[in-house]
């Protein structure tokens, strides 16, 4: 019988930003394998609880557990090199060292044994090939974004959280980026959490769908649920 | 495209340039100008150490006295009282004292600080070691160690004599040559871009699983390493160790080179150590003045040309370039080409 213990378990989350408490009592799971839309709004709370989730940034209050060991103490690094890996927002990769170096960067991440090879990933994203020693500059928005992931898959990651992977790209571009995420998961043992504020991405390239809104869970559900609720769209993301 | 060979080729024959230059001196200068050319030289690689500290991990060190003083005392004092300690051990002694008290602190103040009270705890700490020197008799306290001779390095086919100033200082001018190339192979290596990956986001680079007090503190003994080693060199060449060679102005002295030259540029320091002692130089026999001649001349640089001379020269080239591209569109194009092109 197959294991149904969640990958990532999160209950009673709370995280805070001085005075302001962003993120309110989040429960979620991600199973192995399984890919998981985040939604919601601008200022919803989804970068805050990405990065709650590596302790990187906000006071963090309540339990997150991975892999059923529980993470409290331990470091991003420590985390990130057990196999969870934030891609975080704004896609930020080194501009003044080329493309190639940009991703073998991700392999600190690796656990031992698990490295993913060059080649795997270059075959992963094709379209990085021709670009191995350009600088991290001389790419363009989507380009970057694409490193910012191949990167961090270079840790064989067991559950990669992409915050806002297609933000700012163009269509094409993003068609570009669901293809790579269906190919990587057709490939990789691997969960995703993603947080969006594009519903035809997120709906193209996702399992399941969880909305959030002013730092709570609203909804968690597959996406006939979501759909069936028509309100559950105007409410929480309609700008 | 990034063409590392390329660049280090580049790089190669500027550091071959320098001691090309440098290697003239004793031909056309007097003893008194070969000797301030050699402690030139010896900066250069001290604010080289400063910078890869500053540029490269995104440090800010107030004490690196604290590791030249460290280098040149263990130096002093292996060549003093363990003459039968070979010079070369000595010199790699020294460089180790530098690193330890890298370690050392920086377990410490890395842990619990960073920005700028990781600067003034740096500042705090020098200031200790200078103490230290001062209170204690087997380091000659505020009279320093004197007397130290300048070796002969015995390879066993051959032998090397550097009791002259003059040998000393060819000496000094290679090895500093030898080291900067080493310091540029480090900062282009994948541990150097990991160190300057924290530098320009540290938050990031732990999401790459990347330890970053770990490689901060590398960095930090690496530098302190270099520091005391300058320190080390310095110390037979000078024949003398003093607790100035510790105190804080010392630790200014990177600083200063480095904002000069600028810390955008490897080789800024450099230009700042070589601009600094040509200025400190031309300003020995302003009675008083010397000092205040100085502090008015960088303040000026400083404040006129923030990214230090190499930056200014950088910004005249890029607009030079602008300029003719504007004056020949023809031009423009062919040279749009063979950028491309390479």
């Amino acid at each position: 019988m197959a294991s149904t213990e969640p990958l990532l378990s999160v209950r009673g989350l709370n995280a805070y930003y001085g005075g302001s408490h962003i993120i309110q009592d989040v429960e979620l799971d991600v199973a192995p394998g399984e890919c998981v839309a985040l939604l919601g709004r601008n200022g919803a709370g989804k970068s805050t609880l990405m990065k709650s989730l590596l302790d990187a940034g906000p006071r963090v209050v309540g339990e997150v557990r991975f892999d059923g060991e529980d993470l409290a103490g331990i470091p991003i690094d420590m985390r990130t090199k057990r196999g969870l890996v934030l891609v975080p927002e704004d896609r930020r990769i080194y501009p003044n060292i080329t493309v190639a170096e940009n991703i073998e960067l991700g392999r600190h991440a690796a656990r031992p044994g698990s490295v993913i090879a060059s080649d795997e990933l270059y075959d992963l994203f094709p379209l990085l090939k021709p670009l191995k020693q350009r600088a991290g500059y001389q790419l363009s928005g989507g380009q970057q974004q694409i490193v910012a992931v191949a990167r961090g898959l270079m840790g064989a990651p067991r559950l990669l959280l992409l915050d806002e992977p297609v933000e700012g790209l163009a269509p094409v571009v993003v068609d570009e980026m669901a293809a790579h995420i269906t190919r990587i998961r057709e490939t990789r043992d691997l969960a995703l959490l993603i947080a969006e504020q594009n519903l035809s991405f997120a709906r193209r390239v996702s399992d399941r769908v969880i909305l959030i809104d002013s730092g709570r869970i609203v909804f968690d559900g597959n996406w006939e649920d979501f759909d069936a609720d028509p309100q559950l769209k105007e409410r929480y993301l309609a700008v | 495209m990034i063409d590392y060979r390329a660049r280090f080729r580049t790089n190669l024959m500027i550091a071959g340039c320098g001691l090309a230059a440098f290697a003239v001196v004793p031909f056309v200068a007097n003893s008194g100008l070969m000797f301030l050319a050699g402690l030139v030289a010896i900066n250069i690689v001290f604010g080289l150490s400063w910078n890869l500290l500053f540029s490269g991990a995104g440090l800010l060190s107030f004490g690196h006295a604290m590791f030249f003083g460290g280098g040149a005392y263990a130096m002093a004092v292996v060549s003093l009282r363990m003459p039968e300690v070979p010079f070369v051990i000595g010199l790699a002694l020294g460089a180790a004292c530098g690193g330890l008290i890298a370690l050392l602190f920086g377990i410490i103040a890395l842990r619990r600080a960073s920005g700028v009270y990781f600067a003034v705890l740096t500042l705090a700490f020098s200031e200790l070691v200078h103490i230290l020197i001062t209170k204690t008799t087997f380091l000659g306290r505020n009279d320093g160690l004197v007397g130290i001779r300048r070796p002969v390095i015995d390879l066993g086919v051959f032998s090397i004599d550097l009791t002259s100033a003059t040998s000393y200082y060819y000496f000094i001018i290679v090895v500093m040559a030898l080291v900067a190339m080493m310091l540029w192979c480090f900062q282009n290596s994948p541990a150097g871009r990991l160190i300057q990956a924290i530098r320009q986001d540290m938050t990031r680079t732990a999401f790459l699983g990347v330890h970053v007090q770990v490689w901060q503190l590398t960095a930090f003994v690496l530098s302190g390493s270099i520091a005391a080693f300058c320190g080390a060199v310095m110390v037979p060449f000078t024949q003398i160790a003093s607790p100035e060679i510790a105190y804080w102005t010392v630790s200014t002295q990177p600083i200063l080179f480095t904002l000069l030259g600028g810390a955008g540029y490897f080789w800024g320091p450099a230009v700042g150590a070589i601009l600094f002692g040509t200025i400190d130089f031309g300003t020995r026999t302003m009675q008083g003045l010397s000092e205040i001649t100085v502090g008015i001349l960088l303040l000026a640089v400083v404040l006129m040309i923030p990214g230090g001379l190499l930056g200014l020269l950088k910004r005249r080239r890029k607009k030079a370039r602008r300029m003719a591209e504007g004056s020949s569109p023809a031009q423009h194009e062919q040279s749009g080409k063979t950028e491309a092109g390479q």
